[in-house]
Parts: C-alpha cells; structure tokens; sequence
C-alpha cells in the first residue's frame, strides 16, 4: 500500500529536467522574444547614442530651425510642420469616409453583392505597398487635380496618404462596430429610434473605443510613411518658407519627417548621419505616444467589457 | 397640397443671406483667389468689401452645397424650413436622385437661363425669382413643371406623433415626424456616399496604375527585349534607357529571402510564445512592445542598417562589406516583418479550438506535445496565410531598401547579396523622387507605372492566395 | 358564449390552410378571443411569417385585448417570438422576413406603407430576452428614447416616473448617474422595463423577460407586471408555464408540425383563450400533452 503511494507520487511530481525537449523548445521561444526585445532597444539606442552630438546641444534648436546647407544651423521644423499638415489632412479625409463606408457596408449594405465586391477590394487593398499608392497620388493630385492641389503640396500628399489609410481604417472600424452586441442595437430600435439614432446613439459610442484605436493607429502610420510621398514630391533638399499665406502653404513645397531622415541618410558626413538619428528621435517620440494612446484606450476598453 | 411659392420666397431669402455671409467673412478676411481648376479661375473675390458679382457665385457654391445637403433628405433648404418634402408619384419619399432632378429641372427653367440672360445683373434676377415665387403661389394648385418632370409632389411633412394622445389612435400617429425621416435618410445617403467613394479610390489606382504602365509598354521605344538585357549592360539603368527587370527581380528576391529567414522564426517564436506559454500578465507587456516594433516608421529601421547593422553586426561576419548592402536592406526589412507575421500567427493559433488543446492535455500530453503536434498542425494553414502576407509585406517595402541598399541612380545585374543593388520598390523610390528629371525623358518616367503594375499585382497574387488559405482554415473550425 | 369548439377546430385544419381561410371567411374571424367587454388592441387575421423561403409562422389569428396580460407558450421554435415581434415590426430589421395577412392595430393596418415602423416601435414598447442596457449611465438609459422622440415633459421628471413604474426608483435613485451595468441582472430588467415605459408606449411586449433572471428576480417582474396591467397591454412569451398561468389573463399555446407542403416545420396557433381554461380543461389534445410535460 505505501509502495502505491509513493509510486503515484513519484509519477505525479512533474520534474522539469526530465522534459528536456519542451525546455529546450521554451528557451527557443524565450529566446526569439528576446531577439525582438533586443531589436526595438538596439533601435532606440542607436537613435539616440547617433543623435547624442545634437541632443546633448542643441535639441530645441534643431527641432525648431529650418533646413540650411549649415549642418550647426540646420534643423527639421519644416519636416515638423510638413508632418502635422499632412497628418491633419490625411485624418480630416480618411476618417469621415473611411469610418463612413465601414457604417455603411456594415448597417446598410447588408450581404449584397456590392457589398461583398467592396469588401474583397478593400481587404486586398490594405496589402498593396505603399509606393502605389505614392503613384495614385502623382498620376491623380498631383497631375489631373494639380489646379486645385497646386502640384507637388501638402495637399496632394495629404490625399494620398488618405487614400493609403482608407482601407486600414474601414478594416479597423468594421471590426469595431462587428464587436458590438447585437441586442444593443435591438434595445434601440425596440424604443422605436431610427437606424441613424441607433447608430449614432448606440453602436457607434459602443465601438468609439476600437474605432479610435484603430484610426489613431492608422494616423501614427501615415506620418512614419515616406514612400508615397516621396513619389508624390516632398523635397529632400534645403528650400525657403517665407511668410506665406495659409492657402499658399498648403500649395506650395512641403517636406516631412521621414523625407529628411530619407535625405539625410543620403549625405555621407558623419553629422548629417546626427540629423537623421535626431529626426528619428523625433518621430519615434510622435508614434509611441500615438501607440500608447491606442494601447491605453484599448486597455479600458477590455476593462469596461469585463465589467 | 403644400403650398409652394412661400418656399420660392424663402429660398430667395435664404440664398440672399448666403452671399451677404460670404461678403462679410470676405471683408473681414481680406480677400483671397479661388483654386484654379482645369485652367480656369473657379472664382475671385475680387476688392475685398466690394459687394461684387463674386460674391454671388461664391454663394451659389455653398448654396448649391445646402440643397445638396437637403436633397439627401428628399427636400430643399427652403422646404426644411416649411417642414416639407418630396414624395414620388408612389407617395414614397423621393429619392436623392429624383429630388436632384427635380432641383436642377428648377433651376435650369427658373434661375440659370435668365441668369445668362440678364449677363449677371442680379437685381433683375432677384426680381424675376420673386415673381415666379408669386406665380408659383397663385397657382399652387397645380403640378409645377419640374415636379412634372421628375415627378415628385411636394408635401408637407407628417406632424409629430404627440405622446400617448387621449383620443383615438390615427394614422399620423404611426408615422415619423419629417425632420427624424429626413434624417435618417440623409445619413444613409452621406453613408452611402462614403461608401461609394472608398470603392472609387481603389479602382482608381487599378486603373491609373495599369494606364500609365500601359503607356509605358505600348510605346514604340519599347520592346520586351528592354526588360531582360544580353551582354555587357546589363541592369536596371532606366534614364539610360536600360530596363533589366531582372536585376531588380534578383534584389527582391535576396532582400524578401532574407527579411523571411529572419521574420519567419521570431515572429513564429513570439507568437507560440504569446498564444500557448505565456500568462495574461505577460502578454500585457509582450504585446504593446511587439506593437511598438510595428509601429517604428521604415526610414528609421532604415537609419537603423546603416548606423548599426552593416557597421556594428555585419562588418563582424564579413570583413570587406560596405554600409550599403542588399544583406543590410534584407534584415531592415526583415525587422519591419516580424510584428506582422508575429501577429497573424498568434491570431492563427487562437483560433484553434480549446477543446482541441483540451483533450491532447486529457490524454496526459506535455505542453511542448500539445504546441507542436496538436495546435501547430491544426493552425497551419493559417500559419501559412501569415508567412505570405509578411512576403508581400516585403516585396513592397521601400524606404529600408532606398536607404540600405544603397544603388540610387540604379544597379548592374549581379547575384552577390554583400553589395548594393536594388529592388523593384527602391527602384520605383529613386525614380520618384526625381520626377523632375524623369518627367520628360522619355519611358523612364512611364517605366515607374510598370514597376508599379508590376508590383500591385506581385502583391495582389500573395494576398489573394493567404486570403483563400485563410477562408478555407475558417471553414474547418 | 364561451364555446370556443368551432374556433379551434378550424385552428387545427392547418393540414389544409385553405380550408382555415374559407371556414374563417364563413365564419366570425376564428380565432377571435372569447367574449369580453375589452376593446382589441391587435387583430391578427391570417397572419403568417417568412424568413425568405421558411415559413416561421402560419395562419395566425388573434385577437389581444386593452390592458390585459396575453401569454404565449408553446416548445421552441413554434414561432410565438416570431409572432411577438410581428406587433412591433422588429422582423422588419431581418432581412428577407415578411409578413403575410392582416395585421391592425386599434384598427390601423399596421403593415401599411403609410405606417413607418420607428413610430410603431415608439408606441409598441419591447424588452428583450437578455436584459440589455445600454452602456451608459441609469438616468441616459431611460432619457434615451423620450430625448429621440422629443418632449415637452421635464427629463428628470420622466426618468423617476419611469424608475418607480418599474419599482427601481428607490434602489437606484442616489446613482442615477452610474453606469448602469452595474447593477444586478433583475434590476437590468427592470431597467430595460422602465427604459421601455419612458416613451409612454401603450402596449409592452416581452420576450422571455425572466429567462436570465433568478427567481426572485422573477418574481419581482412578474408583480410588477401585474402592476402595470391597469396602463399598459401586455404580450410576454414565455417559457415558464407557470409563469404564464401565474401572471396572464390569457394564453395562446404554439406549437411547430411538419408542413406536408414543404416538408419544413413551420409554427402554427393551437389554441387561444383564457388562461384559467387553457390549464384547467385545454379543448386540444395537444395542448393538454404540453401542459402536463408529455409533449415538448
């Protein structure tokens, strides 16, 4: 009887070391998440070690001065500006349209044949590279529509990277407003609201936090894109911005963050190599806030669905 | 019936103040031009405080904008504000497109011709407006003749249903007040809208892609002979006229290669780690990190290679490399890969049924047993449907390769991963960003599309195929 | 005049849906409930119910009576949801349902196309299986819908009116406020019962109301719609017999038969009358087979 016992409790005391495969295959896992670990700081270490000639001595300065052949002098307020330009008009298009066709092909499409066309569409839409995109914008705002973008502008890149972010955020959207329990809109409906009152009233507050996630998300990647507007024509040179008008900006030359980081990695002398380690500082400061923004809202999401 | 002239009246009115409102915000803004479209002057502002002529268009467009914004409600703005709408000869709400008809019928017969008529003088257009208003009154019996030929009826909006009426139910009590109709109906026409434009931007680019690249092909410069050069020259040199498709083919190919072989084993790792081993509090600050990663824009993982990884990790295993390098553009690549794969492969594992893991662990199978023989096989496919999606990922990536790989002016054709060289993405970057020079020089300007076409359907194919993996995978569970 | 024999046996022909119409076109409308000296809220002549190609509901006639308590009961699937929300045109939302057949409310043909279905709703009030507040605080859940509809009525005045109908009032009155997914699951229901109310609907009809409630959640709502029967007219579909003979004035029983015609099962009307009669001396066999748990 106590030979039994023993036994069995031998055979039921797990001993790690004699399930050697399985340690040796967590450690592989342990090990390819260290590697990404490993990446991100490397990433940001190098950022910042590179840049560490500008941080240490002129970090307002370089954010706040324009470009200039001087590399003491020269600094990425132009990208700054170019970026936030570009960000504003790149939200102010895609999420109305975007979040407006994800309501639509979700409420009021129903299972169509034109609804699914686009869905196909705009799902396979999302994984074209992002340099076509860069070629819509030259052949369309840029070419038939340059009257109204004026050309190589802020405008004409803003609308391509509207167009770039579209399908991310219908995708995203749709997602959202799936994850909202059906009784809620049955609960509306039932006290006698129309669909629009549904959806304004209900659905859409109740998908407001996933909408948000994924339009924020969407923003932080359109302002780290520099192909399309490469393509589309933001200068990598040194150019003038004097005092112009609202209207003249939006026309006129732009750059943007991630064309000077472009740009400056294409000069060989070791301090234009600081700038372009400053600009990334930069932008990595911009879309990890942008990320954590999405990250927190997500987080009270789930808790309020836990509730 | 509803009695119409009162709105002839109204929209005069309305249109008036309009214009007033733009004479105003223009005084006090100090004037400004209007774009410039196909050519033409849209519109001048012309001295600012000047109550010109401008002014009137100016208006005309917003006001235009109102009577759009209304019709989508089966009504005007001078109808919103009598509470009254259009009906179709059904008696059902009319339609956008009917309603439009019926406005334009209106203004073309009313407004626009004497408009032309009277060349631009306004007082008399004015006076000819409150006129057809008092004919329109006087007659308000009959059909006027844009209902007739849109057929629409206009009529006043069903009254608001009162709570709980003492006295007998009617009929109006089960009807929607106008104003809640109208704007429901309006938000499924903007929504439609939005709808409809999404499908346009895409086809757009099919069509502007394809167009160009056509261009590029059907010009008699142009022979397939270009696109795979024989002898001395051969590469991809496209202001010289050189077009060897398959110098960028083999840097895409390297630069894919081995942006998988690094993408392919850690965002495996990552995702087995995070869907089958770790704990929930674990996954809360492994996720947002992998997130993070996502999310560093492509030129900075771009600096990235040629401050840290040719210099620091590739100098130690070869003596003799450069900065440049198609092997420092391919691990660029591959570190942008990795939250991709690692994300859609969790998602794959997720999905595999619990009950599935549930009973491997009942037959007093290890975790290792359960993760391999058991979740592994049954979330292959989707597995698959991720390892493509991170291919066409890196097929499309462009500014790691731009910066990294060096070759900017363009590249000899060659298999040897350690020097620069150029992918189909790059080559399209180092074309655009000098439009200026390309754009009269022949097919190298055209050649961009091609790469484009090339490129879109490259893409095209890879997601198309993980999406049919993916959709059989769903279909098993 | 509480012989109900003809009625149900031209209920029972369903196997020949055509003889039902002709013997009901011959007849007084069949199914008409027993004699009372209430008006008819809703009159279903004929009615049936499609979701696209199935028939859900067949030949259903019906007669609800003014602030009454109306049951339906019958095993899953005989269609007597279905049937419940044909009163407030929720099957509208289903794409490809339709209904067949006559349908007034106090006389109002209420599949007409003058009548819109919001409105309907407005008067029609519904409170739903799952209790299914909104995710906002107490007093927006019940402000929601008077706030849609627009009134005259102080707000604050209509919530606690609304609250104390539905015997939250007290319980709730110092966290309006709050979120109201954090109260329990009967004071949900009760809440969704108020958030009903607040448009001042004539009618409410309930679809299992109690089926995610304990029974003292249960037995809280079945007083208070005992108490709400001298305002409103009730429909509640149940599938708690006791609670139908518990709470009801009147219990239709469905049941589902095979269609010989499409070989689908399809819902149909067995019997209609008052309660105490339907489970005292039910007049159909099947129905008796239900009642005492032999069938279903």
């Amino acid at each position: 009887m106590v030979a039994i016992t023993t036994e069995l409790r031998r055979q039921l005391s797990v001993k790690r070391s004699s399930d050697r495969a399985g340690l040796v295959f967590r450690s592989l896992l342990v090990f390819s998440l260290l590697i990404a670990f490993a990446i991100l700081v490397a990433v940001l270490l190098t950022a910042v070690t590179r840049a560490w000639p500008i941080l240490s001595e002129r970090p307002l300065d370089f954010l706040t001065s324009k470009s200039s052949q001087d590399p003491s002098r020269a600094g990425v307020w132009q990208g700054i500006q170019g970026s936030v330009m570009l960000a504003a008009i790149t939200a102010g298009v895609a999420f109305p349209i975007g979040i407006g066709a994800a309501i639509y092909l979700e409420e009021y499409a129903g299972d169509t044949r034109f609804a699914r066309f686009t869905e196909v569409v705009v799902r396979n839409l999302a994984g074209v590279p992002s340099i076509v995109y860069g070629l819509l914008g030259l052949a369309i705002f840029v070419g038939n529509l340059g009257g109204l973008t004026g050309g190589r502008s802020v405008i004409a890149g803003g609308l391509t990277l509207a167009c770039l972010v579209l399908p991310i955020v219908i995708i995203t959207t749709q997602e959202a407003l799936r994850a909202v329990p059906g009784e809620l809109a049955q609960a509306g409906y039932g006290i006698g609201a129309t669909q629009w009152e549904v959806i304004r009233s209900v659905v859409l507050p109740a998908a407001a936090p996933g909408i948000l996630t994924g339009t924020v998300l969407s923003i932080a990647r359109a302002a780290g894109e520099a192909a399309p507007i490469l393509v589309v024509g933001a200068l990598t040179g040194v150019f003038q911005t004097g005092t112009m008008s609202f209207l003249e900006q939006m026309q006129g030359f732009f750059t943007a963050l991630p064309m000077q980081i472009f740009a400056f990695t294409k000069q060989p002398s070791e301090i234009w190599g600081a700038h372009a380690a400053g600009a990334s500082v930069a932008i990595l400061l911009v879309v990890i806030a942008l990320n954590s923004v999405a990250i927190y809202v997500r987080a009270r999401l789930d808790r309020n669905l836990r509730k | 019936m509803a009695r119409r002239g009162v709105g002839a009246f109204l929209e005069i009115a309305q249109y008036c103040l309009v214009v007033m409102a733009v004479a105003i915000v223009e005084f006090y803004s100090g004037g400004f031009t209007g774009p410039v479209l196909f050519g033409r002057k849209l519109f001048e502002t012309g001295t600012p405080g000047d109550f010109g002529p401008s002014n009137w268009t100016i208006g005309l467009v917003i006001y235009a904008a109102w009577v759009l914004w209304r019709a989508m409600g089966s009504t005007t703005p001078a109808g919103a504000a009598l509470q009254q709408s259009f009906v179709d000869r059904t008696g059902a709400p009319a339609g956008f497109a009917r309603t439009m008809v019926r406005n334009l019928t209106k203004f073309g017969a009313v407004y626009a011709f004497p408009l032309v008529m009277f060349d631009g003088n306004q007082l008399l257009w004015v006076a000819l407006f409150v006129g057809c208003g008092f004919i329109i009154e006087a007659m308000h019996r009959y059909e006027s003749p844009w209902d007739i030929v849109a057929g629409t009826t206009l009529v006043a909006n069903a009254a608001k249903a009162s709570p709980r009426s003492s006295g007998a139910l009617t009929l109006s009590d089960l009807q929607l007040s106008g104003s809640r109709q109208a704007q429901d109906r309006r938000a499924a026409n903007l929504l439609r809208l939005a709808g409809w434009v999404a499908i346009i931007v895409s086809l757009l680019i099919v069509w502007v892609v394809f167009k160009e690249a056509y261009v590029f092909v059907s010009d008699q410069d142009f022979s397939f002979g270009l696109l795979n050069i024989e002898g001395e020259r051969k590469g991809w040199y496209p202001r010289r006229g050189l077009f060897d498709i398959s110098t960028l083919l083999i840097g895409t190919l390297w630069v894919t290669g081995i942006a998988m072989a690094i993408a392919g084993p850690v965002g495996l790792g990552v995702a087995i780690y995070l869907s089958e081993y770790a704990t929930p509090r674990v996954q809360r600050i492994v996720k947002p990190v992998i997130e993070t990663l996502a999310s560093v824009p492509s030129v900075v993982i771009g600096m990235f290679a040629i401050f840290f990884v040719s210099p620091s990790l590739l100098r130690f295993f070869f003596d003799d490399i450069g900065i440049f390098s198609i092997v420092a553009a391919g691990i660029g690549v591959g570190i942008l890969t990795i939250p991709l794969v690692a994300s859609i492969t969790e998602d794959a594992l997720r999905a595999v049924p619990r009950s599935l893991r549930e009973a491997a662990y009942g037959l007093g199978a290890r975790k290792i047993t359960v993760a391999l023989k058991v979740v592994f096989p049954a979330a292959l496919s989707g597995i698959s449907a991720a390892f493509i999606v991170g291919v066409s990922r890196a097929i499309g990536e462009t500014m790691v390769v731009a910066i990294a790989a060096g070759g900017s002016g363009g590249t000899l054709f060659g298999y040897d991963p350690l020097v620069p060289g150029q992918t189909v993405t790059a080559a399209m970057a180092s074309l655009g960003a000098g439009t200026d020079q390309v754009a009269g020089s022949g097919l190298a300007f055209q050649s961009l599309y091609f790469l484009g076409a090339l490129l879109f359907l490259l893409t095209l194919a890879l997601n198309v195929i993980s999406d049919a993996i993916v959709r059989r995978f769903r279909e098993v569970y | 005049m509480t012989s109900t024999k003809p009625e149900i046996d031209s209920m029972v022909g369903f196997e020949d849906a055509r003889s039902v119409v002709t013997q009901a076109a011959g007849q007084e409308p069949a199914a008409a409930a027993p004699a009372t000296d209430r008006a008819p809220v809703f009159e279903a002549r004929d009615v049936s119910v499609y979701y696209s190609d199935f028939r859900a509901v067949t030949n259903v006639d019906l007669t609800i009576n003014d602030n009454e308590i109306t049951a339906f009961i019958g095993p899953s699937g005989c269609g007597k949801s279905t049937m419940l929300r044909t009163f407030n045109r929720m099957n509208d939302l289903i794409e490809g349902a339709r209904m067949v057949g006559s349908l007034t409310y106090h006389g109002i043909d209420l599949y007409s196309d003058d009548v819109d279905p919001v409105a309907v709703r407005r008067r029609i009030g519904m409170v739903f299986q799952k209790p299914n507040p909104f995710p906002k605080s107490i007093y927006d859940n019940i402000a929601f819908g008077p706030r849609l509809a627009g009134t005259d009525e102080n707000m604050d005045d209509i919530v606690e009116r609304s609250l104390r109908g539905a015997g939250l009032w007290e319980e709730v009155k110092d966290r309006l406020k709050t979120s109201a997914l954090g109260l329990s699951g009967g004071q949900q229901q009760r809440l969704c019962i108020a958030r009903a109310t607040a448009v001042n609907p004539d009618v409410l009809l309930m679809d299992e109301p109690c089926s995610a409630l304990d029974p003292i959640a249960t037995g809280r709502i079945e007083e208070l719609m005992l108490e709400m029967k001298k305002d409103y007219t009730i429909v509640i579909v149940t599938h708690n017999m006791q609670q139908a003979a518990r709470v009801s004035d009147r219990t239709a029983f469905f049941t589902a038969e095979l269609d010989p015609n499409t070989d689908q099962r399809t819902g149909l009307l067995v019997e209609y009358d008052l309660t105490t009669t339907i489970f005292s001396q039910p007049a159909d066999e099947r129905t008796e087979n239900y009642i005492t748990g032999r069938f279903g």
